[in-house]
């Protein structure tokens, strides 16, 4: 999932500035898992920005505000109101927005859209409801296969490929004591799985063109481009 | 003069290390700046002097600017290179430029993360790690670039690596150190040991690597550092027993028990390997004495 923090009210607030007519667009998806943009979080907000004196136009959560095939059957019979808004208010990633955004030009309208949370990176939720954690890079070549299953480019905080650094310190990383070592849980996976010699191999740096931005994924071919 | 040559002689390679100052080294006639003089200090004991490259992630003095001064005051300067502040482009173009101005040995390393500095919200780099640019240097050396595009002239580096005898497992670091050397490590210096059954452990297990080792000491100034850097400096112990000796003396002693100390590592454990590098931490009137005594020992 995309993992969202909110962003402080004052801070809504200002993005607001000079809108009074609102509209909120949530998402069901990832934000709902954040507790971020879900039907809840959506309500919360609209609460908080009618008693700073907003006019909420109306409140709506796709499914998978970042998904066409989810958000325009949701905003496009509402184009009426959209029209009528000063200004959308999206409670999802940075996708979420720029897809509110791209629906709203389909439908010839010209209104800010504005950013109600941060989008924090691809996360995995470990405890739901409590802990997500990043494990993926997305970075369009994939060595998980050489790594145990565990990515020293996520993981690891100098994204090495080659082995650790020399700082850790009971078999945690130099830069947060609390965090493991991505490299000793990578040999102890490996050591436990009889794989310990894949370690030997050297690998090749990252091509970082693969991951150069923006991508664009055609999901027919299954190219990135 | 390539440290290589000198280990190839059989000579106990002994080193030293500064860390280029805070600010511009452009004195215009005036003094040189600290860490010159403190290089100059020791330019008759050592065999050659680390210049830091921004430790610790502490923005300072390029190391490059720092090694060339070195060379410029007679010393040979051991430049230090590391991946987090330099993609791949600017580690090969950097390399290239120190062998053009002079500069015989390069120490590779992968570098103090940013968030132990003192530019947090810096972007770290880390294209490549510490092997790759093994890796890269030696194909330098060879004539080439790492995608293979020919140079007008190859590179004439001594490389270097770092290994750390006290990390756990050590079989994990072994497995690195293994790897530096297949990409082209010519010697090493280790992190700072104080723990001598360790050490012995880790040169036996490196035997058969057929490499130079340093052993590497950094002098520990008084209580308050050692507990500093157990806590704060990746990848050093300094044991218990060793706090508590220095902390029995007086605070005007430290220096010379520090001394002594070092002394005793280094007659303790730079006899298992092919040479000792000091890390004085600004210190570095006590190497002069230290190696005086070491050279009645080692040649």
């Amino acid at each position: 999932m995309i993992a969202t923090t909110k962003k402080p009210l004052a801070e809504v607030l200002e993005a607001l500035q000079g809108c009074q007519k609102v509209a909120l667009v949530g998402c069901d998806g990832c934000a709902k898992v954040c507790l971020t943009g879900g039907v809840d979080e959506v309500a919360d907000l609209a609460q908080q920005l009618k008693a700073a004196g907003k006019d909420i136009v109306f409140e709506v959560a796709p499914e998978r505000t970042c998904n066409v095939a989810k958000s325009a059957p949701i905003l496009e019979p509402l184009k009426d109101k959209i029209a009528e808004s000063d200004a959308l208010l999206v409670l999802g990633c940075g996708g979420a927005v720029q897809i509110t955004r791209h629906l709203t030009e389909k439908l010839g309208l010209t209104k800010p859209v504005k950013a109600a949370l941060n989008s924090v990176g691809h996360m995995d939720t470990l405890v739901p409801g409590a802990k997500a954690m990043e494990e993926c890079s997305d970075c369009g070549d994939c060595i998980l296969n050489e790594t145990g299953g565990i990515c020293p480019v996520t993981l690891c905080a100098k994204g090495l490929l080659n082995g650790p650094c020399g700082g850790a310190e009971n078999g945690k990383c130099e830069v947060d004591p609390e965090r493991d070592c991505a490299w000793i849980l990578i040999y102890n996976r490996l050591s436990a799985l009889g794989e310990v010699d894949r370690l030997r191999r050297y690998l090749e740096p990252k091509d970082f063109s693969k991951g150069s931005r923006p991508r664009t994924l055609h999901i027919k071919e299954g190219r990135v481009s | 003069m390539k440290l290589t040559e000198l280990f190839k002689q059989g000579k106990f390679v002994i080193t030293s290390e500064v860390g280029p100052v805070k600010g511009c080294a452009r004195v215009n006639g005036g003094p040189p700046p600290e860490f010159i003089k403190e290089a100059l200090a020791i330019k008759d004991y050592v065999d050659a002097v680390n210049v830091t490259d921004n430790q610790s992630a502490v923005m300072r003095l390029g190391s490059l600017a720092g090694s060339l001064l070195l060379k410029q005051y007679g010393l040979e300067p051991i430049y230090q290179l590391t991946c987090r502040d330099r993609n791949r482009i600017a580690l090969q173009s950097d390399l290239m430029s120190a062998c053009t101005l002079g500069i015989d040995n390069v120490l590779c390393l992968t570098g103090d993360h940013i968030k132990l500095g003192d530019h947090t919200a810096a972007k770290p780099v880390f294209d490549v790690d510490s092997v790759t640019l093994l890796r890269l240097a030696k194909g330098l050396n060879e004539g080439h670039d790492m995608v293979g595009n020919p140079l007008t002239r190859a590179t004439d580096l001594a490389l270097g690596a770092v290994v750390n005898p006290g990390f756990e497992p050590m079989d994990l670091q072994l497995l690195k150190m293994e790897k530096k050397i297949e990409q082209g490590a010519e010697f090493f210096q280790t992190q700072a040991i104080y723990d001598p059954k360790v050490f012995e452990i880790f040169v036996r297990r490196i035997e058969t690597f057929k490499v130079p080792v340093q052993l590497g000491l950094v002098i520990i100034k008084s209580p308050k550092m050692a507990r500093f850097m157990n806590e704060h400096v990746s990848g050093i112990r300094v044991p218990e027993a060793l706090i508590q000796e220095m902390a029995a003396m007086p605070a005007a002693q430290y220096k010379e028990r520090a001394g002594e100390i070092a002394l005793r590592m280094a007659r303790e454990m730079g006899p298992m390997v092919q040479g000792i590098h000091f890390m004085p931490m600004g210190w570095s009137d006590l190497v002069p004495p230290i190696v005086t005594e070491l050279r009645k020992i080692m040649k």
